[in-house]
């Protein structure tokens, strides 16, 4: 049973901040993940969480008690935490067993009730049989399950994932999404995901926080961050967008310029006058062929505009289209199903519903 | 985050704060503490004693260094001999490294190991072999040249600066080629493709490609192998002497004799720190951070150049090396031992075993040498992998703030010739209050002291191969730092520690320079008794010496070998 | 009455010399306590070996801890240890004569005049009883006479300046031999630095002790010795290698090499059994005998193969002049020759 709460939290290396003013809060059993490119933070707010670091201002709380802040500093061995690392950090001179049991040994649990333990959880990442083999003779994906089986074990007040599955091949990551999903599930264990991963983050979350420059821009399920990114920064970080420029004017409406503007869904803090862009997730733009068949989104209020396809790749599953808008020299991605073809040079109709074109901050 | 400030804010602490300091603290801030004393006392004191004079601070001891002809000379001689010294160990060694890491030279694996044998070794050793090989009418080369030429005089007259330098040069270019064959095994063959889709030729390709991309790492070796040459006192002193030639180490050394000028000694060795530490600044800025392995990167085929009808000439020509090296010098230190007239040729009537039974059993201070000897090396080697290991990780995993600063103090010895070191110490441990001089415990500081930069530099390899994350996933589960050093970092470091524990053995059982100033009677070790027979001419006793030196050596390298290769199964069952 | 006399006189002897062998049984059981003497001595190493054996043999359970090296450095680790505060050395033994005179006057010399040395000549006695010469040598010519024909020999220290020896002689050294330190001093009185100046000219090999000459002239490196220890060229040719000794008639320097007990012994009782038996004519004679040395006590004999001193023209130099030109003939020497 345990909640985090990571207040004000900054953590400076060499002058320049890598974490920065950091807030989070995460609820008891939940499972939250620091998504954000590399050099984002993330992985230095986990090793702040472990006690590994202190932080330079702000503190952390588990379950209201104050574990970290720059007067404090309760080591790692005594937070009982566990720990998923990178380089899996399998001890390359113990046997699978004795990896797992480890933990168990330093708790001075009794011999028959650590064999019990290990045993249980080897069967549950499906691994009992290779318990007397060393790691150097496992693969990474059962290194991997080691690493999980360890930290699972000692059945710990919170885990900790510090972009665990980053090593592997792409099918095997694919699996071990799920299979941290699934374990997550059967032990409700307070858990801090670290990845640089959408998908990965997508799968396995409750929550999602988007890090950059060492603060967290959004956090969200993974829909609100996906629907409702609120900077341009999460808009481009997850999934592809088109990120368009203009001035924010009344009712919605945002001038683009060149005699387009374009309606949007409401804006939180709307000021007139001021920069604003606008997020549109290319799979929700449609294009339509003739003049004729706008007419019905027009009514509905749809942002129509026309422009030429400029290019065409064809994925298989979809076709991606860039489209030309003639009069503000802007580009539209926009991604079709495969039946829906046209081709370059052929002038076409964009069509966008206001909900789908999303307001975000510059930052 | 820094261990200085949570115990500064302990002062202010509650029972709360107490517990969350890190209990391992104290072992990390004593071992940098011993450290850091370890370093600043005998230098400190060289820097003192060599403007202090009898009324306060002067700078007489430095303008008579520089007024008396004899010291001037020294110093003079010194950079001739150095310099010839690293460019021969250059071109010894970088055609050596490069033929053994990609040529076709045959039998690569034995040279490799007779190389190591030249740097195993001591120097003051090879050079006393080589006076009863080449002095210019006893020496056996030479007879042997008078006896195939019937030529009168000598061939080769080893009391001389040309001597010196070459008996120097031979145990000093296995630095350079571990270096360059480092350097060599590490560069992919892509470039040196490159230039051969070019069209280049083959030694057209060594020569524009393969030298260029070297080149950091050739000048590097240089650097070495001068500031090897420049340290040493042995060879000088057994070589140089008798030609009536002093280098800074043996001047240093004669300014103790009787009245001793300790003033002038450290003046003198002032200029010698100086020199040595910025060259080895021009050495890391030529190397650049990374070390000699910037070069090529590692992922590129490595193929082996075909020497061609250069083949067998060029074997023939690292066989007579490794025939000055060690060959010759092996070979007369076991005629030597068992002649009773080492110039005569050994006949039955010359043979005895009387140099060993005089040696072991007759003469009263060898045996309390060699268990002296022996018992430094165990307990320098011991105590030095400790602090070595400890300070490494402290600097490794960066465990307070400014912890890297004490990879210079841990590297600072190398800067220090041992006959430097030994007058700072000297100076040091005979006042209080701490006096060590007259018992074994001032030859353990001075080894100690001047083993710590390899015995770092091994360690800290050693720690740098283990995944600070290792430890993390021990300590995040319950373990505390000193539990994780125990059950996590110890057993993975332990071949890397027994290898640090055997170079610094080997290291102390031959060391000559600091010694011979810091011996007492009852504290005398192997090479001091070797150096003082010497001076005596016993030179029976002298090749008895030598070679259990040579023996005990080569012993624990193999099996340290043995026990590694053990190990590597071990962990792969 | 004279009868009475007689008899009065042999009781005062037997009762005399009772005393004296109880003052020795003191002082043997005293030594005993002490287990063992430090000696630092610059004889050759095979005869302080043999001497310390000599010793151990007869007093059962005293360790004599033998520290050989040269002149020079026996009273260079002295001095060091002296002021380290170091107390480890009973005896001191060097062959030169003016390290006494400096000891003695920095007052680290224990008062102490074993019975033997009355009846020394006055060249071994100090006056105020403080060191007396244990043994005496010369220092001599050597050559190699499988090399060197006699008739082309050197045979006077003159003979060494010719340049025909250039590269074929060896030296040893006064900066390390007490031997030789008394040599050149003797050789400067007789013929001035200009003679040292001239026979660096040649191109000397230079070793350090005066031993080492022996060595080098038997195995041919150099097939003349312009100086070096009699005895030791005395035994290493009875060893059957082959060298010549010349002693030339300009005057050969007597070197006589003085021993005495440091004033802080830690074994003083052993110290001074040990000086005792340094001087019996026992040990005195197997010093002649087995080490070739000359001695002062009166009755000692020598090999018949040795030249009697009186036969010699002796160059002796004082303690006192040896102890005040060390420095200049260090220098000088160093100087001319090179280190």
């Amino acid at each position: 049973m345990a909640t985090v709460s990571l207040r004000g939290l900054t953590k400076r290396f060499a002058e320049s901040a890598a974490v920065d003013d950091l807030n989070l809060e995460i609820a008891d059993g939940e499972l939250v993940s620091l998504l954000g490119p590399s050099g984002c933070g993330k992985t230095t707010t986990l090793r702040l969480v472990a006690g590994f670091l202190q932080p330079d201002a702000g503190e952390i709380r588990v379950n209201g008690e104050v574990i970290s802040s720059p007067s404090l500093l309760i080591p790692p061995e005594r937070r009982h935490m566990s720990m998923i690392f990178q380089s899996y950090a399998v001890w390359p001179h113990m046997t699978v067993f004795q990896n797992v049991a480890y933990g168990l040994k330093l708790k001075k649990r009794l011999g028959g009730e650590i064999e019990k333990k290990v045993d249980r959880i080897l069967r549950l990442v499906h691994l009992e049989t290779l318990a007397g083999r060393y790691p150097a003779e496992l693969s990474g994906g059962q290194q991997q399950r080691v690493a999980l089986a360890r930290a699972l074990v000692v059945e710990p007040q919170i885990l900790l994932l510090d972009e665990p599955l980053s090593n592997l091949d792409a099918n095997l990551r694919e699996e071990m999404r799920f299979e941290i999903r699934r374990l997550h599930e059967e032990f409700r264990i307070t858990t801090i995901y670290v990845t640089h991963d959408q998908a990965e983050a997508m799968v396995t979350s409750d929550r999602i926080a988007v890090m950059h420059q060492g603060k967290i821009v959004q956090v969200g399920t993974s829909d609100e961050i996906f629907d409702r990114p609120r900077t341009r920064f999460v808009a481009e970080f997850i999934g592809k967008t088109n990120i368009l420029k203009g001035k924010l004017e009344e009712n919605r409406q945002v001038d683009l310029g060149a005699g387009l503007s374009l309606q949007v869904s409401s804006a939180e803090n709307p000021s007139k006058g001021a920069e604003a862009f606008v997020c549109i997730r290319p799979h929700n733009i449609s294009l339509l062929g003739t003049e004729l068949e706008t007419r019905e989104p027009r009514q509905k209020g749809y942002n129509v505009f026309s422009g030429n396809i400029q290019r065409r790749i064809y994925f298989g599953d979809a076709i991606d289209y860039i489209v030309e808008l003639p009069a503000g020299q802007l580009k539209l991605r926009v991604v079709a199903p495969p039946s829906q073809r046209y081709e370059p040079g052929q002038k076409v109709f964009a069509v966008a519903h206001p909900d789908h074109c999303v307001l975000v901050g510059e930052e | 985050m820094s261990y200085a400030e949570a115990v500064g804010r302990l002062r202010a602490g509650t029972w709360l704060r107490l517990k969350a300091v890190d209990r391992t603290l104290p072992v990390w801030i004593g071992a940098a503490l011993f450290l850091i004393f370890l370093m600043i006392l005998p230098l400190g004191w060289i820097f003192v004693t060599s403007v202090k004079g009898e009324q306060g601070f002067t700078f007489d001891g430095y303008l008579q260094v520089f007024k008396e002809g004899a010291l001037l000379k020294a110093i003079w001689q010194t950079l001739i001999i150095s310099t010839w010294v690293g460019v021969i160990a250059v071109v010894i060694g970088a055609l050596l490294g490069w033929l053994v890491t990609r040529s076709d030279l045959p039998f690569k694996r034995t040279v490799r190991a007779l190389v190591m044998a030249s740097f195993v070794t001591p120097p003051f050793l090879g050079a006393f072999a080589w006076t009863l090989l080449a002095g210019p009418n006893a020496g056996e080369l030479n007879k042997l040249y008078r006896w195939l030429t019937g030529a009168e005089g000598h061939l080769f007259n080893i009391f001389s600066r040309e001597g010196l330098i070459i008996v120097m040069a031979l145990y000093s270019f296995p630095y350079v080629f571990s270096m360059i064959a480092n350097v060599c095994e590490l560069m992919s063959s892509d470039l040196e493709d490159a230039a051969n889709i070019l069209g280049a030729r083959k030694w057209r390709v060594a020569l524009t490609v393969t030298l260029p991309l070297a080149a950091p790492a050739l000048i590097g070796g240089f650097i070495l192998a001068f500031l090897h040459s420049l340290s040493l006192f042995g060879a000088p002193a057994i070589l140089g002497l008798p030609a009536g030639l002093h280098t800074i180490t043996t001047q240093i050394w004669a300014l103790f004799q009787y009245p001793p000028r300790l003033d002038l000694a450290a003046a003198l060795s002032v200029p010698l720190l100086l020199a040595t530490m910025a060259l080895l600044a021009v050495q890391k800025k030529l190397l650049g951070r990374r070390g000699y392995s910037t070069v090529g990167g590692k992922g590129g085929q490595k193929r082996l150049v075909r020497l061609g009808a250069l083949r067998i000439p060029l074997f023939l020509l690292v066989v007579g090396i490794l025939a000055l090296s060690v060959f010759l010098p092996y070979w007369i230190l076991l005629k030597a031992s068992l002649a009773k007239a080492w110039a005569m040729p050994l006949t039955w009537d010359n043979f005895t075993l009387h140099n060993f039974t005089f040696t072991f059993f007759e003469y009263g201070d060898t045996q309390n040498a060699i268990i002296n000897t022996f018992q430094l090396g165990i307990l320098t080697a011991t105590v030095g992998t400790g602090i070595a290991a400890l300070i490494a990780y402290i600097t490794n995993r960066r465990l307070f703030r400014g912890a890297r600063y004490l990879t210079f103090f841990a590297l600072a010895p190398l800067v220090v010739p041992g006959v430097v070191l030994a007058v700072g110490l000297f100076i040091a441990y005979t006042r209080p209050p701490i006096v060590l001089y007259g018992t074994i415990w001032i030859l353990f500081v001075a080894y100690l002291t001047k083993e710590m930069p390899i015995g770092f530099s091994q360690a800290e390899t050693t720690f740098k191969s283990i995944h600070p994350e290792l430890e993390d996933a021990s300590r995040i589960l319950g373990a505390n730092r000193l539990r994780v050093l125990k059950d996590i970092t110890a057993p993975l470091a332990r071949s890397g520690l027994i290898a640090t524990w055997c170079f610094i053995f080997i290291g102390v059982i031959r060391e000559l320079s600091a010694s011979i100033l810091l011996f007492t009677p009852k504290s005398k070790v192997i090479s001091v008794v070797i150096f003082d027979l010497k001076e005596e001419g016993q030179v029976g006793v002298i090749a008895v010496l030598g070679i259990l030196l040579l023996v005990v050596s080569f012993a624990v390298v193999l099996s340290v070998q043995w026990m590694l290769a053990r190990e590597v199964v071990a962990t792969r069952e | 009455m004279k009868k009475s006399i007689g008899l009065a006189l042999s009781a005062l002897l037997i009762a005399w010399s009772a005393t004296a062998l109880a003052q020795d049984a003191a002082l043997i059981e005293a030594a005993k306590k002490e287990r063992k003497v430090v000696w630092y001595t610059s004889l050759a190493i095979p005869s302080s070996t043999m001497l310390a054996h000599l010793f151990m043999n007869k007093y059962k359970g005293i360790e004599v801890e033998v520290h050989r090296s040269g002149s020079q450095r026996v009273l260079q680790r002295t001095m060091q240890e002296i002021s380290a505060g170091i107390k480890n050395v009973d005896i001191i033994h060097t062959s030169d004569a003016g390290h006494f005179v400096l000891l003695k006057d920095k007052g680290l010399l224990m008062k102490y005049v074993p019975k033997a040395v009355e009846s020394f000549p006055a060249g071994f006695k100090d006056s105020d009883g403080f060191y007396y010469g244990m043994r005496a040598t010369l220092s001599v010519i050597a050559y190699n006479p499988k090399i060197l024909a006699d008739k082309e020999a050197p045979q006077a220290w003159k003979d060494l300046l010719d340049p025909k020896w250039r590269g074929k002689q060896v030296t040893a050294h006064p900066g390390y031999s007490g031997i030789i330190m008394t040599h050149v001093l003797a050789l400067v009185k007789e013929f001035g630095w200009d003679y040292f100046k001239a026979l660096a000219q040649n191109k000397l090999h230079l070793v350090q002790s005066a031993n080492d000459p022996a060595g080098v002239v038997a195995s041919g490196e150099r097939p003349v010795g312009v100086n070096g220890a009699e005895y030791f060229y005395y035994k290493t040719l009875k060893q059957g290698n082959p060298i010549k000794i010349v002693y030339p008639k300009e005057g050969v320097p007597l070197v006589v090499s003085p021993t005495a007990i440091a004033k802080d012994s830690p074994h003083p009782n052993a110290a001074k059994l040990f000086t005792e038996f340094i001087f019996t004519k026992e040990a005195q004679q197997t010093l002649a005998d087995r080490e070739g040395l000359y001695t002062g006590h009166p009755e000692v004999t020598y090999p018949k193969d040795k030249p009697v001193l009186k036969a010699l023209k002796l160059l002796a130099v004082s303690p006192d002049e040896l102890e005040k030109r060390n420095e200049e003939i260090k220098k000088r020497f160093v100087e001319f020759f090179g280190a």
